[in-house]
């Protein structure tokens, strides 16, 4: 019975598969929806300096949609088998996602439309289904002593959201009552707080195991990783504080302290890089190494609005190149590899012949979701500094086109894996 | 890989307890006796603070067989490990010395995991790796060796992750046992 007990408990770290591919499927239809609705709102994006409409709608529909949409499934299959914890139970985990995926659309329609009832009625959800989350990624970090190189960044990021939800709320409370003295610093701070602080860490937590696993390389060793966990904590600190007070100067160091921070993560992951066994990185790379990228240069453009030089133009750069340049490129690289690994990993776990993820994997539909990804971006880019409406709404095509073609990635993947299926 | 590896003669396996003793804090006596010390009061206090169903483990620079003997009487048993030329590795049990020592050569892989022969080929131990770690060193293994036609896995859960890297390699598990805190994996070369 003993023993029955412990082998159930390795077997449940496998979470049914409907659990994350639930997540992953509106991740895409939110990613579709996103790019079609900033298509329609591309004219007010250069300058955009905040406020409720279309642009801030498309923004929610990405970061929550599907930024966060795609960490809650990562983390439901992930967390568990790498911190060798349970995480659940499993009816916890389908909730948050009844919660929160209605509660993003309802929510981003009050955004869009500044409609009171779908504001209240979608963050209620969004901010339930999230508490959930974080609830149950704290219950299985509780019971984790041994890894801090994924933990440590995982409960900033969990500290993260406890702040960018309480923001939130206020943020949604004060449409249309203006109770709040300063709008603009509170949204300002809940915008650093959910990008580098909620996604941001987490990205930085899964990355000590994730990219590793994917490369075949040894895992990044804990006292290389906890000083950069905690450099990132002063540096969200510090902007987070400096954006709500209003100090320019306490924004700004935290600007300096996150792009330390960021470069000495991304020497990890090149040390990791440098020791890989899988010597051809896969396609699904590119996004992630277009990410790396990003990261830093959304730092520099936060430092330039932190110290209020050119807001018009280093706003919304510093919106693009944290959630399109660095979070959305990694989320989706993320996806492009383990959408497949999870569908062939389940179909081994059924006892029958395994599908192999070449199989599952279409390279050209990729490769044409990494080109225009990348050219939605650059264009993006290119109409807030040229001031071009125009190239803003090419650069929203491109991306509809990108978020397209991942969503006909997905749906080849998913015949291919039930043609496999019905075989068997 | 495992051919270039020079190992002893096919063992038996190692005990069913030995898992729940891979993540003990080990007393290394190496130094003390380098520096001429005898570490048998250490090592006595050291056993006498274990309870029943606890352990013991022990780094050497030899197979301590005095101490073993001498721990068996007092209802240890033992489970030795040469992990180089000058260096051993003993798992002290206290269990009534039901099974009271084995030994064993094995090899240690870059990763921490350990290699060795029985009769029914070359094993492999991941157990209290942490992740990616063990996936790690049995693709490291697949890959550097064309010759390798099977691998018995000693794990501490099923390797879910493992199995899409094996099925690309061309590789499988024809069978699994599972045992306290022992998932052991029979992976086959496909032909």
């Amino acid at each position: 019975m003993f023993g029955g007990a412990f082998m159930m408990g390795a077997k449940d770290r496998l979470l049914p598969p409907a659990i994350p591919f639930r997540f992953f499927a509106t991740a895409i239809v939110y990613h579709l929806v996103a790019w079609g609705v900033l298509l329609g709102a591309a004219d007010g994006l250069p300058g955009y300096q905040g406020g409720l409409g279309p642009v801030l709608a498309a923004l929610h529909l990405i970061t929550l949609g599907v930024l966060a949409m795609t960490a809650m499934g990562a983390a439901y299959q992930m967390l568990p088998v790498a911190t060798r914890r349970q995480l659940g139970p499993a009816w916890a985990c389908s909730l948050s996602w009844w919660l929160f995926a209605p509660g993003v659309a309802l929510l981003s329609f009050g955004l869009a439309d500044g409609a009171p009832w779908a504001l209240h009625g979608g963050a209620t959800l969004a901010i339930a289904g999230l508490a959930l989350f974080g609830g149950l990624v704290a219950g299985n970090l509780m019971r984790v002593g041994d890894l801090p190189a994924v933990t440590a960044p995982v409960w900033v990021a969990l500290a993260s959201l406890l702040a960018v939800l309480v923001l939130a709320g206020l943020l949604i409370a004060d449409v249309g009552q203006g109770f709040l003295p300063d709008r603009a610093s509170l949204a300002a701070a809940h915008g650093v707080l959910a990008g580098y602080g909620f996604m941001g860490m987490l990205v930085m937590g899964f990355s000590a195991v994730l990219v590793p696993m994917f490369v075949l390389a040894p895992a990044i060793p804990d006292a290389q990783a906890k000083p950069v966990a905690a450099i990132a904590a002063m540096a969200l600190l510090s902007g987070a504080v400096g954006a709500l007070s209003g100090w320019s100067w306490l924004a700004g160091a935290g600007a300096v302290l996150g792009l330390v921070a960021a470069l000495l993560y991304l020497r990890l992951q090149r040390r990791v890089l440098a020791a890989r066994m899988r010597k051809r990185l896969e396609p699904f790379f590119r996004l992630l190494k277009g990410g790396w990228v990003m990261l830093p240069l959304s730092l520099l453009a936060a430092g330039l609005l932190a110290l209020g030089l050119w807001p018009e133009v280093s706003a919304p750069l510093w919106g693009l190149l944290l959630v399109v340049g660095w979070l959305l490129s990694f989320a989706t690289g993320i996806l492009q590899r383990i959408m497949p690994f999870l569908a062939s990993m389940h179909s081994a776990a059924r006892g029958g012949k395994p599908v192999l993820l070449s199989q599952l994997t279409p390279p050209p539909v990729l490769t044409l979701h990494a080109g225009a990804h990348g050219a939605a971006l650059a264009l993006l880019l290119a109409s807030v500094v040229l001031d071009s409406p125009l190239i803003a709404r090419l650069g929203a095509l491109c991306g509809l086109a990108g978020a397209l073609a991942f969503a006909v990635f997905a749906i080849i993947m998913m015949v291919r894996y039930r043609a496999h299926h019905r075989s068997q | 890989m495992a051919e270039a590896l020079d190992f002893p003669a096919p063992q038996d396996s190692p005990p069913v307890w030995l898992a729940a003793a891979l993540d003990q804090t080990v007393l290394d006596v190496r130094s003390l006796l380098a520096a001429g010390s005898d570490p048998l009061g250490a090592l006595m206090d050291a056993a006498d603070g274990v309870a029943f169903g606890g352990f013991l483990v022990v780094d050497a620079p030899f197979n301590p067989s005095p101490l073993r003997r001498v721990l068996a009487a007092r209802g240890f048993s033992s489970y030795g490990r040469r992990l180089g030329g000058g260096h051993w590795r003993i798992y002290f049990h206290l269990n009534g010395a039901a099974d009271w020592e084995h030994d064993s050569d094995v090899a240690v892989m870059d990763e921490g995991a350990m290699l060795w022969h029985e009769q029914d080929g070359l094993h492999i131990d991941v157990r209290k790796l942490r992740p990616p770690q063990p996936m790690l060193a049995i693709l490291r293994l697949i890959d550097g060796d064309a010759a390798l036609q099977a691998l018995v896995v000693h794990h501490e859960r099923h390797p879910q992750y493992l199995l899409p890297e094996l099925a690309e390699r061309g590789w499988s598990v024809a069978r699994i046992s599972e045992e306290f805190q022992d998932v052991r994996l029979w992976l086959e070369r496909k032909s």
